[in-house]
């Protein structure tokens, strides 16, 4: 072993970072998350919601199968039905943790979906780079400049919408965001000086993606993925209320607001409300948690 | 005060001016009871690193901190006014007509959407009404007054029609506009090449003679103030430490950091060439000025600290030569410091610089340098050893960006022919202006990018000619230290995975072996194991330069290639990296590639100079012989440019150069230099090849034979 | 400037290309192929094989493909059986109706979405900035349709100052006519729009205060209103310009909704209406209008920030 005396004299540099306690990335990571006030009202309102809408119905059991054409239009507060009944007199809450489950899951499937096969999508093109890369993005160009609801709807209306259908529809059309998003960040990691570093020491190719690309961008791609998952859940609703929803006695949140929508005139007011203050805290619960997670992915990249 | 140097009160007086900033988490106490004043006709300079609060008083003068600062403490005092007791609109009005400010980075502070004209002449039109038509007139006036080319067509431009040093330019003639009694400039040349900064310091001396204001000039940079400040203040973590006569100062610095700092410069060792002396480096780095201090700032760092430095307030005490040190250096002179290399005494040739910058050349007797060269100590003993690193030919074309749907808008001829050894265990220093070519020739000799043409040889093996595998094992050879290591390490992997992944691209050895090696690799460059389970966020710059130089030694490579290693660093932190690089070389034999823009370090460090120009060598040769007895014309332009520290010794250039460096998307032919030479003539136009002996050079009408 | 110009229109057309490429694709995945769908489950395989003859559907797919484009190059879209009209006729009434609806919405969004986002830059971090934030994605979150009809509700039942209906005109003129009933569907789709531009503007002015220029611009004694206003303003709405384009797509999907809802005759009213009834020729020269109608968008959205920043204009060479 060589040592080298004449340095000594720098030995012992007090490096100030040898006073702060040794952390992780990810503790450093969730102490930044937990101090956004904001990201932790939307992981509260997703876990809140998520556990209504999933644990729910095994507290408070409803028929959601068969139409009580006895009991319709109940307001809330009604015995048993403490958010009144619909107007085929379906348990209002009930309908909401159902609905919401419907919301959930094809928001969640559809936006993950559509975060994997944007993401796989963008680093081909940013890593092939050239007329491949100008290929790919042009496909990407055009899908993009024909509006998603419209293509949405073309494409509803083509195959009947079923829950495993609207996830693929939404999947494959909102991946193009992504895709760019992707590609941009590949382009950039690429050309970063320590690639460039990796590479002088021989490093190959596939080192660099694995080791060095896919670490950095994945912050990227989770940000991108939770307002894939609101925007997803967006587009169910307006599918439904332009009538290509899923058809009944399925729910969901967009779809049960639609049809609350006939019932403005009439005073039910339970019909209304309840699914459209639904979607948008559920909405939110995922823009801020982006917003968190963001935080929490830059954190890493900024010096003291 | 107690010492007057004229009866004119000062311009701007500080008196225990304190400045706070609020950030996210605490408060940094960015000035401590500052005291400083400048007068009419003078340039005062303040000088300190990174963090010492110089530019942090150039914006409390001006009010132009930062969000959350604020002045919280003293009195500013302009032109007997305090500006800190006057309603903002006051203020205003003061900033704009009777101060002036220019800034360090002249890309970055003009506005890109706006024309120069309105830009320049705006103060004339808000603080005094002027007319569309007069101002217009006027800025032409002081536009041409600062030396811009054309002002009646630049009035109408963009800023990114212009290079940097017409944007810096710009810049001063907008904060001259109406005439300021103070012109205060923050690292005005910091961003800029020698040869231009050279330009812009004297357009700032001769306008403050004409306009008799009075100059502070704020820099990091001891050789910029010694040549140009008539007073020194020294700062260190927030607080004046010592202030003095420039030349007072330079011979017998007071104040232990202010010896400290001299000691660290480059310059100062390498006068005593052949046995180049170790650097004097500071330990340590500057306190952190969030936490409450006692005593001397300097105290933890200072070789001769003792218990009261800990405890005592120092204030700045003296007559003319002020300082805050319980133990000042004796008073005696020391014997003079050199900050650069000096000037031979025997200049060829002598040339005016006329103001608007065209130059009047006089060439007198052309002398052969006497000397054979260098000493023996610089090595040229050597056809027998063959060189690990051969360089022949080597040329590297881009295309020139913004070509869209037509490919062939052009290439840029970033390195045309360049050609050069080095041997083992020696160090090859390769200076230039920024667009020579010298980083790409770095990255092309570790192989990130693929050469045009010509040949790279490395131990003996054409990289050209070598197959994958072949290739792969070269780049345990040769390893690259960037400029700044912070990119250079991916910010989500820990120093123990940074440091062994060359090991494992290499597959050398197994974990357990990996490990060991790591260790070792800190111990030589001098850190604890404990910086193992860290990111990189959480270092300073020098820090992570060591990690950077462990990470190029893990292979035990024969060659590095430094591009800028230290460029990025304060002067102190410098001489740390700079001494571990030899102290390495030394034991490990290693050889380097040493590229910079700063000719002081690449004289300390290197053993034989290479000087580029615009993708050319146009001078090979010994250190010591490149430096004092230069060849080609553009290798003395740069040397002179180069500020002399020796206080109130004013070069007069022998070579100055005027203009722009032309483009590499088409260069000139035959010497790329000829356009702004000032011996060029005909013959220029076909390209002189590179001649010589030990010490080449390219050239026609070589300064010395 | 010159080769700008050209690389984007260049640009421009090829994605016009591939989208014609896209649409027909996608009426290859048709069930029962193109003429079942054009024609109806009425209609007899004579009938269908004619269809199929007439249109090339009998042609190898290039074949197909060219014919296709050839029909769309003389302005032919199709035919709808089920309205009895020219898919190229219905899509002339309805388009600039749309576009009304649509410039109106984006105008209204610019003009309150910049002062918005200049004030969130100028307030940073302090509560005007905090509630601006609020609303804005209190806005984004609201499914389009729930905002229109807390509208309806609120302007056209609690507080009846406005139809709650679109203008239903069949001319253009008759539409303008009524600008009363243009109020709540303009406002309806601007309100997501101007979520969105607001934060855009915020993020582009914060990271113009923070440039050095505006340093520069202080040291010269101005006032605040004179660095923000004069100097920030005009280089932070840059950046909002091409958005204006990005934005294009959604503002469609928008319209669609909004159409929808508040009854407005224009081409997403159409197209809805056309996918309830699977009138396919409607749909996809809908779909292929718009789609192009956003290129064109995009393109001219670019082009105007060309000419209007001098870093892009004066690309070329130094003074």
């Amino acid at each position: 072993m060589i040592t080298t005396t004449e340095t000594t004299e720098t030995t012992e540099t007090p490096l100030d970072a040898d006073d702060a306690p040794v952390r992780g990335l990810w503790r450093q990571g969730l102490s930044v998350f937990a101090e956004n006030r904001l990201a932790l009202v939307g992981l509260a309102l997703f876990v809140v919601l998520g556990a209504i809408c999933f644990l729910g119905p095994l507290f408070y059991q409803t028929d959601q199968v068969h139409t009580d054409l006895a009991s319709v239009h109940l307001p809330p507060g009604t015995a048993g039905h403490p958010l009144g009944t619909d107007g085929v007199g379906y348990d209002q809450l009930g309908r909401l943790m159902l609905g919401g489950q419907t919301s959930l899951v094809v928001g969640l499937a559809a936006g993950v979906l559509a975060t994997f096969v944007g993401t796989l999508w963008g680093a081909i093109a940013g890593f092939a780079g050239g007329w491949v890369d100008a290929a790919m993005m042009r496909v990407v160009d055009a899908m993009m400049s024909i509006p998603s609801l419209f293509l949405f709807m073309l494409m509803a209306t083509i195959v009947t919408p079923s829950v495993p259908m609207l996830i693929l529809i939404i999947g494959a059309f909102a991946w193009l965001g992504p895709a760019r998003l992707v590609r941009g960040e590949a382009l950039t990691l690429r050309s970063r000086e320590y690639v460039h570093a990796m590479r002088s020491m021989g490093g190959t190719g596939g080192r660099a993606v694995r080791r060095h690309i896919i670490p950095n961008a994945i912050g990227t791609v989770i940000v991108n993925a939770t307002f894939q998952v609101a925007d997803a859940i967006l587009y169910v609703a307006y599918l439904s209320f332009l009538g290509l929803g899923v058809p009944p006695p399925a729910a969901n949140w967009g779809g049960m607001l639609s049809d609350g929508l006939a019932d403005t005139y009439s005073g039910h007011w339970w019909l209304l409300y309840p699914p459209g203050i639904a979607i948008i805290l559920i909405v939110l619960a995922f823009n801020f948690m982006g917003d968190g997670l963001r935080d929490v992915f830059e954190v890493r990249l900024r010096r003291r | 005060m107690s010492a007057p140097i004229d009866a004119s009160t000062p311009v701007l007086r500080l008196r225990h001016v304190s400045t706070d900033i609020t950030l996210r988490r605490g408060v940094v106490h960015a000035l401590d009871r500052v005291d400083l004043e400048v007068r009419q006709g003078e340039t005062l300079g303040v000088v300190g690193e990174s963090g010492s609060g110089k530019t942090m008083t150039a914006l409390s003068v001006m009010g132009l901190l930062p969000h959350g600062g604020r002045v919280v403490g003293g009195e500013i005092l302009f032109e007997g006014q305090d500006l800190l007791s006057l309603p903002p609109a006051e203020v205003r009005a003061i900033r704009g007509v009777r101060m002036g400010m220019v800034f360090q980075d002249p890309l970055t502070s003009l506005n890109p959407t706006m024309r120069i004209g309105a830009q320049v002449s705006e103060p004339l039109r808000v603080h005094q009404g002027v007319g569309k038509a007069e101002a217009r007139e006027r800025a032409v006036e002081i536009l041409r007054r600062v030396g811009m080319p054309r002002p009646e067509k630049i009035v109408e431009a963009y800023p990114h029609q212009l290079s940097g040093g017409m944007r810096q330019r710009v810049v001063i003639a907008m904060a001259l506009v109406c005439s300021p009694r103070l012109l205060i400039a923050d690292e005005p040349t910091t961003a800029l090449d020698v040869t231009t900064q050279r330009q812009i310091l004297d357009l700032i001396d001769d306008l403050r003679e004409e306009y008799e204001m009075a100059v502070i000039l704020v820099t990091h940079d001891l050789g910029v103030i010694a040549s140009r400040a008539d007073r020194v203040a020294v700062m260190y973590a927030g607080r004046v430490v010592e202030s003095a006569a420039t030349a007072d100062l330079f011979r017998s610095p007071r104040h232990r950091y202010t010896e400290a700092l001299m000691e660290s410069l480059p310059g100062a060792a390498a006068r005593e060439n052949g046995s180049r002396a170790r650097l004097y480096s500071i330990p340590g780095l500057p306190p952190d000025l969030s936490r409450p201090l006692t005593g001397c700032r300097f105290a933890s760092r200072c070789r001769h600290v003792t218990q009261a430095c800990r405890t005592t307030e120092v204030v700045l005490a003296g007559e003319e030569h002020r300082h805050a040190c319980l133990h000042p250096v004796a008073e005696p002179p020391v014997t003079a410091r050199a900050v650069t290399p000096a000037v031979p005494a025997a200049v060829p040739a002598a040339v005016t610089a006329t103001a608007t910058g065209s130059v009047i050349t006089t060439v007198t007797a052309a002398a052969p340098a006497a000397g054979p060269g260098s000493g023996p100590a610089e090595g040229p003993d050597v056809p027998a050893v063959e060189p690990i690193l051969s360089v022949r030919g080597l040329v590297k074309n881009y295309e020139a960006a913004g070509g869209g749907l037509r490919r062939r808008a052009g290439q840029v001829s970033a390195v045309a022919g360049v050609s050069f050894d080095v041997r083992p265990g020696e160090t090859f220093g390769l200076v230039g202006e920024s667009g020579c070519g010298k980083s790409t020739v770095g990255r092309l000799v570790v192989g990130l990018e693929q050469p045009s043409d010509g040949r790279i040889v490395v131990d003996g093996a054409d990289i050209a000619t070598l197959d994958r595998r072949a290739r792969r094992r070269m780049h345990r050879q040769v390893q690259l230290m960037f400029q700044d290591s912070y990119a250079a390490m991916n910010p989500r992997m820990r120093i123990d995975a940074i440091l062994s992944e060359p090991l494992e691209i290499q597959q050398d050895g197994d974990p357990g072996t990996r490990r060991s090696r790591v260790a070792t690799l800190l111990d030589q460059v001098g850190l604890s194991r404990r910086v193992l389970e860290r990111y990189p966020h959480e270092f300073s710059g020098g820090q992570l330069q060591r990690i950077g130089l462990a990470r190029s030694l893990a292979l035990r490579p024969r060659l590095i290639v430094g591009d800028e290693p230290v460029s990025a660093l304060d002067v102190s932190i410098q001489a740390q990296v700079l001494n571990l690089m030899r102290d390495l070389q030394r034991e490990l034999d290693l050889a380097y590639v040493f590229i910079s823009h700063d000719l002081s370090v690449v004289d300390y460090m290197a053993d034989r100079i290479g000087v580029m120009y615009l993708g050319k060598l146009v001078e090979v040769g010994p250190a010591h012989d490149v430096v004092r007895a230069a060849r080609h014309p553009y290798t003395q332009a740069l040397i002179d440019a180069v500020p002399a520290a020796e206080p109130g010794v004013a070069v007069r250039p022998s070579v100055a150069i005027s203009g722009e460096l032309p483009s590499a998307q088409n260069p000139p032919s035959g010497c790329r230099f000829r356009t702004r030479c000032p011996f060029a003539e005909q013959i220029c136009e076909s390209e002189p090849p590179l001649t010589g002996g030990a010490h080449q050079v390219a050239c026609h009408f070589p300064l010395r034979g | 400037m010159a080769r700008y110009l050209i690389t984007r229109l260049g640009q421009a057309l090829v994605i016009v290309v591939l989208v014609t490429m896209i649409t027909f694709v996608i009426l290859h995945l048709l069930p029962g192929g193109v003429a079942r769908a054009t024609l109806g489950k009425e209609a007899t395989l004579e009938q269908l094989a004619a269809f199929d003859h007439e249109m090339g559907y009998d042609q190898p797919w290039a074949q197909q493909y060219v014919m296709y484009v050839q029909r769309l190059l003389s302005g032919d879209l199709g035919y709808s059986f089920q309205l009895n009209q020219s898919v190229t006729e219905a899509i002339g009434q309805r388009l600039p109706k749309t576009m009304v609806l649509s410039l109106l919405s984006t105008l209204l969004a610019i003009v309150v979405a910049v002062p918005l986002g200049v004030v969130q830059a100028v307030r940073r971090n302090r509560w005007p900035d905090y509630a601006i934030t609020a609303l804005s994605l209190l806005a984004y979150a609201t499914p389009i349709f729930f905002l229109g009809l807390m509208m309806i509700i609120v302007f056209s039942q609690v507080w009846p100052i406005l139809p709650p209906e679109a203008p239903q005109g069949f001319t253009l003129g008759e539409v303008l006519a009524d600008p009363a009933g243009l109020v709540l569907p303009t406002v309806t789709l601007a309100v997501v729009t101007i979520a969105v531009y607001s934060r855009y503007v915020r993020s582009s002015m914060v990271d113009n205060l923070n440039e050095n220029y505006v340093r520069t611009a202080r040291s010269k004694g101005l006032s605040e209103g004179r660095v923000v206003g004069l100097h920030t303003l005009r280089n932070g709405l840059f950046p909002v310009i091409t958005l204006l384009g990005m934005y294009l797509p959604a503002l469609f999907s928008g319209a669609l909704v909004v159409e929808s809802l508040f009854n407005f005759p224009g081409m997403g009213q159409l197209f809805w209406q056309a996918a309830l009834k699977r009138d396919f020729p409607i749909l996809f020269g809908v779909t292929l209008i718009i789609a192009v109608a956003t290129v064109v968008g995009a393109l001219l959205a670019d082009l105007l920030y060309a000419v209007a920043d001098p870093r892009v204009r004066l690309r070329a060479g130094r003074a």
